[in-house]
């Protein structure tokens, strides 16, 4: 039997549990309508990454696909208020994020909030853009950053680099500031040297890594470096996001003509709801709740590298239950 | 010309001239209305209409000797008027020394210019004297009058009652229109029955006491603002208070306390100007039979005790409501107390544990907070006493329920268990506002379905110290029937510093079209601002959700409506999406952001708890399955490379059998026939 990459596997493995495990929960209402059509329906949300949305964390963080639909869903659900220009902290943040995933810890918005304001400040505000590339880099690879940050301190007081640690979950990002007197003189580690151990981890490292060649790409341009310092490179890092590929270049964050268009739809029907006598009002309205859950078209999207997979696997089969292919024919 | 001064003493003695004022007739009438005068031989003597034409017999010597007149009558006088004299309107400046007289007992020197009570020293024996209208400054020469019972100084320029020690009998002191400003020395006068003091400069009465005798009193016609000590006269009866300066019960107190008063005016006072004055004096006096020179009937006296009860009623009852909000605030004291308490406990708590845990610090649902708080019992009843303000207060140590009017206030944890309470439908119904404070907002939650149906009017909702900490906890606010106004008290609810969180609310909350938000005027911007920031995040959560999501989340009532959805339409693979239309449309108001709820941390966590044990069962079960597939693959794998060489041998074996037909015909007959 071929055996196949055991990470692949194993995240297959996860969404099948994960879809008997939803079957079991709603056994009523899914023996309605088909045990057939509810794995279709799963699988048909994995693919497009709406899987994720209102569930809880130890899920939303299980396999890289999730976290990369959790930044999406993040990012695109939000980015109106990005737009908006409003600067927020940490914790609206982690509220927003709260709003789709109910247990979200604290402690990963910190983290990522560390990175954007340089472990300064925790009070400060917080662009939409900054936060969000910040976020990225500390959700995506957050076990890997554990790592990192064990050898930063390594490195920090002198041990020697080779030997790798994978830390558990308990030892965090616990960065101790070193004395005063030595902070003064040595800032951060050298970068070669960094480097060098963060190749050895990203071969090891069962979690996911950004790629090396961008990583030594990000680190080129400096002698020495902090900690945070080398995450806020990351997270700034153009190729490292494409790579991910769930969020738009930065330049792009605040565009997304599909949403854009269905926000003035919606918004439209609000106005126009307000007008007495014009249409039902909009509790009443079916039309305006119903209208905008026709999905918008998936069309000219250029930066959607998973729907763009999907959308092609669609076409082919027939039978389609989705509600996309049903706009886009 | 007739010339009749009336000297309104209890006697009513009424001293008439006759029209021919140099015959100097004296007439002593007496009306007959008089009551009590214990002098009987003067009465007796008096009621005689005595007209005499005594002035002829009265010679005014002036002696050279001295500078006072010297009196003599014809012995003839002396002996038909042998106890009284008259020398009334006599232009009389001094008193004459009067001789040989020394049995007389009424004298009178009405009307005249005299400036000193002198030369009477000799009459021991007199018991009426009649000074009445003269210039008199100053009591004196008095001393030896020891009989001396009435005494008329009416209408003088007497400045200071003194000089009276001795006159231990009298009887009537008549005072009035002179320039007295003080009541003194006159506390010996134990015999006393009525004292005149109308018409004088006087500005408060007291220094009563020792009048143990004292039926009436006469100050009418002073600038009185305050009475003191009248209930320290046992006798008196009536007391005539007109034309002063009293203003408010308040300062003639005392009277209330005289048991002996029947009679009272107050009439040409501030007093008798009030709406409340007639019943005031007669809740205060009971007593009174007559008030203003008018008698007091049995249904005035009837109305003025309902009138004092409701008074006392009302006092009680303040005094009771005073008592309550006293309570109230001890209570609502002891209830932010207990709740700063638990919020620092679960602080330490917080920061005790390791910061590498993944629960957030914010979490304040860990401490159950019931346990701080024994469970009182009930103690007071609801009260519903007054007509305007229905005051239902129900007072414990931990938690306080209070309904006033139209507001219903819940303070402390506890007070939450009053929503199951009997609420009488009136009550319920005029409750248009329900405020929290110090109770958990997960607390308020679980309740708020009991609240939308026993208050049904509740249209505003204040919450403060509740705890308020995430956006979506707004989601839980979504299943009342409707909200106008929103308030959340910045001290306590940590949410309000956030930028987002108005727009938030006006989003997620939008079908109940809000009309204020902590006191502001929702606009048409805000609204539109709300949907501009939160709608793609409703369009999310609702078109992007799959089908069996979106039901489980939406909760029963809307799994019925898909259900029945579903089986009017018939079930087809297929055609799903029109059904999707369907039941989105059927799904109600505002589907697009129906999915998003809040359930509390507690709920949450006790959900995963219980999924733990589905999941691991999943986990083995697709194990299984998946052991089962790679064991069928490794089959199929096998066969397919054991295949061929089946194959070829079976060929083989078939072509070896066929290779001699003579041999495999027999063999074949040969098994059918081991067949049968």
């Amino acid at each position: 039997m071929a055996k196949p990459k055991r990470k692949t596997q194993r995240h297959v493995l996860t969404y099948m549990e994960d879809a008997v495990c939803q079957l079991l929960e709603n056994r009523e209402d899914i023996s309605q309508y088909g045990i057939a059509r509810f794995f279709t329906e799963y699988f048909n949300s994995v693919c497009q990454g709406t899987h994720i949305l209102f569930r809880e964390f130890s899920f939303v963080q299980a396999t890289p696909h999730n976290r990369v639909s959790f930044l999406r869903a993040f990012w695109r659900c939000f980015r109106t208020v990005g737009k908006n220009g409003d600067l927020l902290t940490m914790k609206e943040y982690h509220c927003l994020l709260q709003l789709l995933c109910p247990d979200f810890p604290l402690e990963l918005t910190q983290k990522a909030a560390r990175i954007v304001l340089m472990d300064d400040a925790m009070d400060c505000l917080m662009s939409f853009s900054d936060f969000l590339f910040a976020f990225q880099i500390q959700f995506y690879y957050s076990e890997f950053l554990d790592s990192v940050a064990a050898i930063y301190e390594d490195l920090l007081s002198g041990k020697n680099p080779n030997t790798v640690i994978v830390p558990t979950s308990s030892s965090g990002q616990h960065r101790q500031r070193p004395a005063l007197g030595e902070a003064g003189m040595l800032e951060g580690v050298e970068a070669s040297l960094f480097y060098q151990c963060l190749e050895n981890l990203c071969d090891r490292h069962k979690y996911s890594c950004p790629p090396p060649a961008l990583v030594k790409e990000a680190l080129s341009n400096v002698q020495r470096l902090t900690f945070y310092g080398f995450l806020m490179a990351l997270s700034k890092h153009h190729g490292i996001n494409q790579a991910l590929g769930a969020l738009p270049d930065k330049g792009d964050l605040m565009h997304d003509p599909a949403m854009d268009e269905e926000l003035e739809r919606l918004l439209l029907f609000f106005r126009l709801a307000q007008v007495p006598g014009l249409v039902n009002s909009v509790t009443a309205s079916p039309e305006a709740s119903c209208l905008p859950s026709r999905t918008p078209p998936r069309v000219g999207s250029p930066w959607r590298p998973l729907h763009h997979h999907s959308r092609k696997v669609d076409g082919e089969s027939d039978g389609s239950t989705e509600e996309t292919d049903e706009s886009e024919t | 010309m007739d010339c009749q001064a009336e000297v309104n003493c209890g006697l009513h003695l009424v001293i008439q001239t006759s029209s021919l004022p140099e015959k100097n007739k004296v007439e002593f009438k007496l009306n007959k209305d008089t009551s009590s005068f214990p002098g009987r031989l003067l009465q007796h003597d008096l009621e005689r209409n005595y007209s005499s034409r005594q002035g002829d017999h009265i010679n005014l010597v002036s002696s050279s000797l001295s500078s006072f007149p010297i009196l003599q009558r014809s012995s003839e006088e002396k002996i038909l008027y042998s106890d009284r004299l008259s020398l009334e309107r006599q232009k009389l400046t001094v008193c004459p020394i009067i001789n040989g007289e020394d049995h007389l007992r009424l004298l009178n020197f009405q009307h005249n210019f005299i400036t000193r009570i002198q030369n009477i020293s000799n009459l021991q024996k007199l018991i009426s004297l009649d000074l009445y209208d003269n210039q008199i400054e100053e009591i004196s020469g008095l001393s030896t009058l020891r009989c001396l019972r009435v005494l008329l100084l009416g209408k003088n320029r007497i400045k200071k009652i003194s000089n009276l020690e001795n006159l231990k009998s009298l009887d009537v002191l008549d005072l009035h229109g002179n320039q007295i400003t003080k009541i003194e020395n006159i506390n010996h006068l134990c015999e006393l029955r009525v004292l005149n003091l109308a018409r004088n400069f006087l500005s408060h009465v007291d220094n009563l006491n020792g009048l143990d005798s004292l039926t009436e009193l006469n100050l009418r016609h002073n600038q009185i603002t305050f009475v003191r000590d009248v209930d320290n006269l046992p006798c008196l009866q009536h007391l005539f208070l007109s034309f002063n300066n009293i203003s408010s019960f308040d300062s003639v107190s005392c009277l209330a306390d005289s048991s002996s008063l029947s009679d009272i005016t107050f009439d040409g006072n501030p007093i008798a100007q009030e709406s409340w004055y007639k019943h005031t004096v007669l809740q205060n006096m009971m007593q009174l039979r007559q008030l203003d020179m008018k008698r007091i009937t049995e249904e005035e006296r009837r109305m003025a005790s309902v009138l004092a009860k409701k008074e006392e009623e009302k006092k009680r009852e303040s005094h009771k409501q005073s008592l309550l909000k006293e309570k109230k605030r001890l209570t609502i004291n002891n209830v932010a107390r207990q709740w700063d308490l638990q919020q620092q406990r679960v602080a330490n708590i917080a920061t005790n544990e390791d910061r590498k845990d993944s629960d957030s610090p914010q979490d304040p649902c860990q401490i159950d907070g019931s346990t701080l708080s024994a469970f009182p019992e009930e103690t007071g009843p609801l009260d519903s006493g007054l007509n305007n303000a229905l005051q239902g207060l129900s007072v414990i140590d931990t938690y306080l329920v209070e309904v006033d009017g139209d507001t219903l206030s819940l303070y402390g944890s506890g007070a939450l268990e009053s929503l199951d309470r009997n609420w009488s439908v009136q009550t319920a119904g005029m409750i248009t506002t329900v405020s929290f404070t110090f109770i958990e907002f997960d607390e308020i939650v679980q309740v708020l379905p009991k609240l939308k149906i026993k208050f049904p009017n509740s249209l505003h909702l204040k919450f403060k110290e509740t705890n308020l900490v995430m956006l979506q906890q707004f989601n839980a606010l979504a299943q009342l029937r409707r909200i106008d106004q929103l308030t959340i008290d910045p001290q306590g609810n940590p949410v309000v510093n956030f930028t987002l969180w108005k727009y938030y609310v006006l989003f997620r909350l939008s079908h109940f079209s809000m009309q204020k938000i902590n006191g502001t005027e929702v606009t048409q911007n805000d609204m539109i601002m709300a949907e501009r920031l939160f709608g793609i995040l409703a369009h999310v959560a609702s078109s992007e959700l799959p089908q069996y999501r979106l039901i489980s989340i939406l909760g029963d009532a809307r799994k019925k409506q898909f259900r029945y959805l579903l089986e009017s339409k018939g079930k087809k693979p297929g055609i799903i999406n029109e059904e999707n239309n369907d039941s989105k449309r059927l799904v109600g108001e505002n589907t697009n952001r129906a999915t998003l709820n809040y359930t509390t941390r507690d709920f949450y966590n006790e959900k995963l708890e219980e999924i733990k044990e589905k999941k691991k069962f999943c986990k083995t079960y697709i194990e299984d399955l998946v052991k089962e597939a790679t064991e069928i693959n490794m089959k199929n794998e096998a066969l397919q490379k054991l295949w061929p060489q089946m194959f070829i041998e079976l060929v083989r074996d078939a072509v070896i059998e066929i290779r001699n037909k003579n041999s495999y015909m027999k063999l074949c007959l040969q098994q059918i026939t081991d067949q049968k």
